[in-house]
């Protein structure tokens, strides 16, 4: 019986399995395939295996631009978690309506596209956008925030708000309240108990939230590209050009094969640190 | 009391950040003129109207319907299964099957997009079957990263329904496809229409995946709207934008009214698991 259920399950799960196989596994195995190929403008993808197109990344300009987009997301990750924590606080509190409305005002914009609010930051922070025509009309000089890396930080904040929130308050919502109470009752301050019950209990929700984050803003591209431009050149803004301008399939793939490393790295840290901290919490 | 004004006053300016991208857009599609006023001197509905004259747009629009619409009834069709398999198969191995199938939340898009679109010309050297230039790729990659919203929603819609039910469906003599049918499915009714509607929302305004796959006649909305916003100043791509946002938040109340608050304290909670934040998926 229980294995006859056990090959039914194997057969729902294989489509599914099939299409990440076929839509994930093998386009990234063909990129590390590609990497190895000799890199060059329109190269007709034979010869080597070689490392020649990683060692390329070695050169100007992709190191000060990985530094930028590494500067980039660690800001962000940081902006989103101080501007995060307050409200996954006041949502893990809220009740019935508050708490529906509150979550329906996280959500929306994630259901939104990202192009979508990348041009609504455009419409506010350029020289003849909101913000520009505010100062004009209070006769202040023109200020334009676009393209530039402030601009990028700031959307690029305000589009993984909700994600960082989202993660926070999941953790947020398995505090027991009588732990509080208890706290309370022993006679900690509220400081104390912030410091000494809530931040332990929230750090898997946040170590979940920044992990996202941070992999999610290292391979934003809708953001920096129309926000920042080329005064604000990220990781993949130049894998996009090296596929479309100068059709340098090996590097554009030792590329990407280098940012997919290390946004794997960063997950699977995440997951082990939150595995390490789980054990030490609840084990024995 | 203090700490809870002081909360409530930073979730206040974090719900604005939020709010305030998506209102400029609002704001900027019923301006009278092409040029952003400050203060609006009227409003004026005539870049809806002016909507009809904008190929580009239009097109965008009817294909990433289709393409939504696709992708959301093929994840339908092999997310069901693997949740059902997930939820009540006795699999060995479910977390690591769960991960493999939300793994494709939390890869890059535009390197995603590289990897399909790599594997599309291989695929038509070594067999001749060309599928650039038709929504294939684009179907195949947002399959891909629909199933995961399937199967996670109904997972979990699953996991709260009571299999004691089912087995007492058999006893009175229903056939596992009758009890399918008319048990299992329809309980957990309410998971399957919000993941079709997060699917869908998701297909549609995906962005960074599509934006390598998508030419010609099948460029999606989302990648039509940031062509012509990094190029032109013009209040119709506004208008097309402000109706996406509609959509959003008419998808976000619809999932809400379904499911009840949302997801944080619901699905998470209730199965143990650390919410993943990739819950919603960026269109990075």
């Amino acid at each position: 019986m229980d294995r006859s259920r056990r090959r039914v399950a194997g057969l729902l799960l294989l489509p599914a399995l099939l299409v990440v196989a076929v839509v994930a596994a093998v386009p990234i195995g063909l990129l590390f395939r590609v990497a190895l190929y000799p890199p060059g403008p329109v190269a007709p993808l034979s010869g080597g295996p070689e490392l020649d197109s990683f060692a390329g990344l070695l050169s100007a300009p992709y190191p000060s631009v990985a530094l930028r987009t590494l500067r980039l997301s660690l800001l962000t990750t940081v902006l989103v978690t101080l501007l995060g924590f307050p409200v996954a606080l006041f949502l893990s509190r809220s009740r019935g309506l508050s708490r529906r409305i509150q979550t329906l005002l996280i959500v929306s914009p994630l259901l939104m596209s990202v192009v979508v609010r990348a041009y609504g930051w455009m419409l506010i922070l350029g020289r003849q956008g909101f913000v520009g025509e505010t100062l004009a009309a209070l006769s202040l000089p023109r200020v334009g925030l676009l393209h530039t890396e402030t601009a990028v930080l700031l959307a690029l904040t305000e589009s993984f708000l909700p994600f960082m929130i989202l993660a926070l308050a999941a953790s947020l919502d398995r505090i027991d309240p009588d732990l509080l109470a208890a706290a309370r009752g022993l006679g900690a301050s509220s400081a104390r108990t912030f410091f000494a019950v809530v931040a332990p209990l929230a750090l898997p929700g946040f170590v979940a939230g920044a992990s996202f984050v941070l992999v999610g803003s290292l391979s934003a591209y809708a953001v920096p590209a129309l926000l920042g431009g080329s005064a604000a050149r990220t990781f993949v803004m130049e894998i996009y050009e090296l596929v479309t301008i100068s059709f340098d399939w090996p590097t554009a793939a030792a590329a990407s094969v280098v940012l997919l490393l290390f946004a794997s790295a960063l997950l699977g840290g995440a997951a082990l640190l939150s595995r390490r901290r789980s054990a030490r919490t609840f084990g024995t | 009391m203090a700490m809870r004004i002081a909360l409530g006053a930073a979730a206040a300016v974090a719900y604005a950040v939020l709010l305030l991208a998506p209102l400029a857009v609002i704001v900027y599609s019923v301006s009278p003129g092409a040029a952003l006023e400050i203060p609006p001197s009227g409003v004026s509905l005539r870049w809806y109207a002016g909507l009809a004259d904008q190929p580009r747009l239009i097109s965008g629009l009817f294909t990433s319907l289709l393409l939504g619409g696709i992708a959301t009834g093929a994840a339908l069709v092999t997310g069901i299964p693997a949740a059902l398999a997930l939820t009540r198969g006795s699999l060995r191995g479910r977390e690591a099957f769960l991960a493999v199938l939300l793994s494709p939340l939390s890869l890059p898009g535009l390197v995603l997009g590289l990897g399909v679109l790599t594997s599309a010309a291989v695929l038509a050297n070594a067999t001749g079957i060309r599928t650039a230039g038709t929504l294939l790729p684009l179907v195949a990659a947002h399959l891909l990263i629909t199933i995961p919203w399937v199967v996670r929603s109904v997972a979990a819609s699953l996991e709260s329904t009571d299999p004691a039910l089912e087995d007492q469906a058999r006893s009175l003599g229903a056939g596992p496809f009758a009890t399918l049918f008319l048990v299992t499915l329809p309980s957990a009714r309410a998971g399957i229409v919000a993941g079709a509607v997060s699917a869908f929302v998701i297909s549609f305004g995906n962005f960074a995946l599509s934006l390598l796959l998508a030419s010609g006649r099948t460029v999606t909305l989302p990648v039509a709207i940031y062509e012509t916003v990094d190029r032109y100043q013009d209040p119709t791509v506004a208008a097309v934008s402000t109706l996406t946002i509609a959509a959003a938040v008419g998808a976000a109340v619809l999932t809400d009214r379904i499911s009840g608050p949302l997801r944080t304290r619901d699905a998470s909670s209730r199965s143990g698991r650390q919410a993943d934040p990739a819950a919603p998926e960026p269109a990075r």
